[in-house]
């Protein structure tokens, strides 16, 4: 009741605010926070001119001069782009944003997402073997092993692994049906001939930037 | 400034730079100063931003374009359906995301037998508010075409925050106690992805308009 009362209060409130002018006591004009701006035939607005094209070139500069990665988490692409050309247009599986209680601490849990940010590849692997973290015993609801080889598997990353830290990686996939969705536990899963191009076209150093 | 203008003079352009490397605002119309003006200090602001390995928000007002960018580059665009705001003199500087909007996020139950629903765009707010450091509310609603009821309690609850900020400071007697504040319609799945893209503490510009909108 008290809920719907709210609501009719916020429709009630929403409706009068859309009529009304958006404005404070205290606010000025957009146009009067530049009134202070030169007159366009004047030295100052030459300048000006001058700087920001100064400055536009510095921005430019700080952009890679060699190809980069982009991951699109939130569309499950990856993108290498040389400058603003786009080299690799790849659909990926990206990391799920569930969660999963770790057994026996209390309040602690893994969240399976893919990390955002900017990274580097700092490791190119062929044929790498996946070495089974503990929560994909636990979320199986399996024992975890104490004998490391019992965590070893080999054949389901694909041919190649890039890794960029903290046991993240852009690896292959047997779930090729699941590219285009969040399903990862946080790493980065491409086709095999999507994985082998981006194998191909970078290497350690080259900058991910994921969001 | 005199330094400038005498580099101005005497400078050529150092190494050429690509037609593209000085597109930052491809929009700006550089005969007009005051837009020049904007434009030269959003730069100033993304040089800061752009040498450190993060992703940035550029709100663009006066291109109506939300960018999320790293190292300079725009990694994606996301048009802006319509913008209000007050306060724009206090708009400068660097603002930081205090919190990205809250995700509902689903727990893996090991004992479960069939699979289970990752997270998707879908389950991204489209009507939210973000706090930032310096004060700034953003408030992000989706077009009322999309989600009328929505865009109702937004903009309600908006409207009603203010007039509580203003008796604040009526009663308190202060001068200048509301702080900045920009609301931008998107597009739903726009403000979805927009959502979905913010992490904690991320910085944002803006760049405003010199149009009254």
């Amino acid at each position: 009741m008290i809920q719907t009362i709210r609501f009719v209060l916020a429709a009630v409130v929403g409706l009068l605010a859309a009529t009304l002018p958006h404005s404070s006591p205290i606010a000025l004009s957009v146009a009067a926070v530049f009134e202070d701006a030169p007159d366009p035939e004047s030295p100052a607005a030459r300048t000006l001119q001058y700087r920001y094209k100064t400055l536009a070139k510095q921005l430019a500069q700080l952009a890679p001069a060699q190809p980069y990665i982009v991951v699109d988490t939130a569309r499950n692409h990856l993108y290498i782009r040389r400058h603003d050309e786009v080299l690799l247009d790849a659909i990926a599986s990206t990391g799920s944003g569930t969660i999963l209680d770790k057994p026996g601490t209390g309040k602690d849990q893994w969240v399976f997402d893919t990390p955002r940010g900017e990274f580097v590849v700092q490791s190119k692997l062929t044929n790498p073997v996946w070495v089974k973290p503990d929560w994909a015993f636990i979320e199986e609801g399996l024992v975890v092993p104490k004998n490391q080889a019992e965590r070893m598997e080999s054949g389901v990353l694909g041919d190649y692994a890039l890794g960029f830290g903290k046991g993240y990686f852009i690896h292959g996939t047997l779930y090729t049906r699941l590219l285009g969705k969040n399903v990862t536990h946080g790493c980065i899963r491409l086709n095999d001939q999507d994985l082998k191009s981006v194998y191909q076209l970078t290497r350690v150093g080259t900058p991910i930037m994921i969001f | 400034m005199i330094l400038w203008a005498v580099l101005a003079l005497i400078l050529p352009l150092g190494h050429p730079a690509r037609a593209a490397d000085l597109d930052a605002f491809p929009d700006l119309d550089p005969n007009n100063p005051a837009a020049l003006q904007e434009a030269t200090r959003v730069l100033e602001e993304e040089l800061k931003l752009a040498a450190k390995p993060r992703a940035y928000l550029v709100v663009d007002l006066a291109a109506m374009t939300i960018r999320i960018k790293d190292r300079g580059l725009d990694l994606y665009r996301i048009p802006i359906a319509a913008q209000r705001g007050s306060m724009y003199e206090q708009m400068t500087g660097v603002f930081r995301i205090a919190a990205r909007p809250p995700v509902v996020r689903r727990k893996v139950d090991p004992s479960a037998t069939t699979d289970q629903e990752p997270i998707s765009l879908a389950d991204m707010p489209s009507s939210y508010r973000l706090s930032m450091t310096p004060p700034l509310s953003l408030t992000v609603m989706p077009t009322v075409g999309e989600a009328p009821l929505e865009w109702i309690w937004s903009r309600g609850t908006h409207w009603w925050r203010q007039v509580k900020g203003w008796i604040k400071s009526i009663i308190s007697g202060s001068s200048s106690p509301v702080e900045p504040d920009l609301q931008l319609t998107l597009s739903q799945d726009q403000a979805q992805s927009l959502a979905w893209s913010l992490v904690d503490g991320m910085p944002l510009v803006i760049r405003r308009s010199t149009d009254n909108r």
